[in-house]
C-alpha cells in the first residue's frame, strides 16, 4: 500500500494548480484506499471535477504519467472512468445549451397576454428553420393554454420576408385559425410589402392592421363581438330550454 | 449553346466578382443575403430595392442549400453606359439540374415538402433580366440583374 504521504507528494507533482493538486489528491487517496474496492461513482465523481479543473486532453497525459510512475496503477480502468466522466461531462454541457437556447428563443419572441383572450407576438430578426419551427410550437401551445381569441402577429422587426418565412407564417396562421383563434397581422413594412407582392406571397386569409394600434383596436373589437355572440347564445338556449319544458309553450 | 453557358460559368473564378459566398450551411443562407444587402447598399439601391435583391438572393441561396446541398451566389457591380449601374447576381451549383427549366418556373411547382413553389417565379418578377441555365446531372445556374433605379 502507499503511504499517504507519498501520494500527496505525486498529487504536488502533478497539479498545476492547489485546486487541482488537491482533486488528485483526493483522487489517489480513495484510488488506493486501505479498504480496497472503491466505489466507482465516487472515482467518477473527482475525475468529473479534474475533467472540468483540466481539458480533456492534459487530464489523458496526465493520468498516463501516473501510471509509469506508479506500477500497479489501474490505467484501463482509471480511463474507463474518467471517459464516462468526460461523457457526463459533455451531456451536461449539451443539456445547458439546450436550455439556453430555449430561453434565448423565448427572449427573442415575446409572447404577451396584453388583452383578455389576446396574445401578441413580437417576431424579431431574421426567421430560420428552427426558429420558425420554434414560434410556432411555443405560439400554439400558448393559444390553447390561455384559449386567445385574438393573436396579433407583429413583424416590424423581421427586416425580410421571403417564400419560406411567408410559408411559415400562412402555416401558423392556419393552425392558430384551427384552434379557434381569429390573427390580426400587423408591421408590414413598405419595401417588404413591394417584395411580398412580387414574390406573389398573399396572406390573405388574416386580416391585416396597419399598426399596432389598429391591430389593438381591431382585437378589441373581435373579442368584445365574441363575448356579445357567446352572451346572446347562452341566452336563446335558456329560452328555447324554458319553451321545451314549458307544458304550456310560449304563448 | 446554353450548356456552353452554364458550364463557363460553373468554371468561373472569385476574382470575378464581388462577392462570392458559398453555401453549404443553412448558415450561408443569411450570409448571402446580408452581404448582397450590403452590396446594393453601397451602390445606392433604394430601400425596396435592396430588398428585393436581398430576397432574390435568400431565394436561390436557399435552392442551393435544398436541393443541390452546395453551390456559389456570386454578386458583381456592373457599369454600363446608358442604362446605369446595375447589380449582378449569380447562384451556380453542380447539383442534379433541372430537367423541365419551364416546369418549375410554373408558379406553385414544388418538389419539397409543404413548400410554395413560388420562389423562382418570385425572383424572375423581383429582377429586371432572368435566365436560367441546367442540365440533368451538371448543374443548374441561375443569372439575375437588378438596375439601380434614382428616385
Ligand atoms: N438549384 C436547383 N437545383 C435543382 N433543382 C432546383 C434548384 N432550384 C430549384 N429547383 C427545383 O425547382 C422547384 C421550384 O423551386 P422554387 O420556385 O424555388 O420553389 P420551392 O423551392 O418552394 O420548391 C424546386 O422544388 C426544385 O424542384
Ligand atoms: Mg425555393
Amino acid at each position: 500500500m502507499h503511504a499517504p504521504q507519498n501520494l500527496s507528494a505525486l498529487a504536488r507533482k502533478i497539479g498545476r494548480t492547489p485546486a487541482e493538486t488537491q482533486l488528485w489528491e483526493e483522487f489517489l487517496g480513495k484510488l488506493f484506499a486501505a479498504e480496497g474496492a472503491q466505489e466507482e461513482a465516487a472515482l467518477t465523481s473527482t475525475l468529473r471535477s479534474l475533467a472540468e479543473e483540466l481539458e480533456e486532453e492534459p487530464l489523458a497525459a496526465k493520468i498516463a504519467a501516473l501510471a509509469a510512475e506508479l506500477p500497479e496503477f489501474p490505467a484501463t480502468r482509471v480511463f474507463q472512468l474518467a471517459l464516462k466522466a468526460c461523457g457526463e461531462k459533455r451531456r451536461e454541457q449539451e443539456e445547458t445549451l439546450s436550455h439556453l437556447r430555449q430561453m434565448l428563443a423565448e427572449l427573442a419572441t415575446p409572447i404577451i397576454r396584453i388583452w383578455t383572450d389576446m396574445l401578441l407576438v413580437a417576431m424579431i430578426g431574421n426567421i430560420d428553420s428552427q426558429r420558425a419551427q420554434d414560434i410556432a410550437e411555443r405560439l400554439l401551445n400558448r393559444v390553447s393554454s390561455t384559449r386567445a381569441k385574438v393573436v396579433i402577429v407583429d413583424v416590424t422587426g423581421v427586416p425580410m420576408i421571403d417564400t419560406v418565412v411567408g410559408g411559415f407564417l400562412i402555416e401558423m396562421f392556419n393552425a392558430t385559425r384551427l384552434l379557434g383563434a381569429e390573427v390580426i397581422l400587423t408591421g408590414i413594412k413598405p419595401e417588404v410589402a413591394h417584395t411580398l407582392v412580387k414574390l406573389g406571397v398573399d396572406f390573405q386569409t388574416v386580416s391585416i392592421a396597419r399598426d399596432l394600434e389598429d391591430a389593438l383596436r381591431r382585437g378589441i373589437a373581435l373579442t368584445m363581438e365574441e363575448t356579445r355572440k357567446r352572451r346572446e347564445l347562452a341566452l336563446s338556449l335558456a329560452k328555447s330550454g324554458v319553451g321545451e319544458n314549458d307544458e304550456r309553450g310560449a304563448f | 449553346m446554353d450548356l456552353e453557358k452554364l458550364e463557363a460559368i460553373l468554371a468561373s473564378q472569385s476574382h470575378e466578382f464581388d462577392v462570392v459566398v458559398r453555401i453549404a450551411k443553412e448558415e450561408d443562407i443569411a450570409v448571402a443575403r446580408q452581404m448582397a444587402k450590403k452590396l446594393a447598399q453601397e451602390m445606392g439601391f433604394s430601400l425596396a430595392d435592396t430588398t428585393k435583391v436581398a430576397t432574390a438572393v435568400s431565394e436561390l441561396a436557399r435552392n442551393i442549400y435544398r436541393y443541390a446541398q452546395q453551390g456559389r451566389i456570386m454578386l458583381r457591380k456592373k457599369e454600363e453606359g446608358k442604362s446605369g449601374p446595375s447589380m449582378e447576381i449569380i447562384a451556380a451549383d453542380q447539383g442534379p439540374g433541372i430537367p423541365d427549366v419551364e416546369l418549375v418556373l410554373t408558379k406553385g411547382y414544388t418538389t419539397y415538402e409543404r413548400s410554395l413553389g413560388i420562389g423562382l417565379s418570385g425572383v424572375k418578377r423581383l429582377m429586371d433580366s432572368f435566365a436560367i441555365y441546367s442540365a440533368p446531372g451538371r448543374g443548374t445556374v441561375v443569372v439575375a440583374e437588378k438596375r439601380r433605379r434614382r428616385f
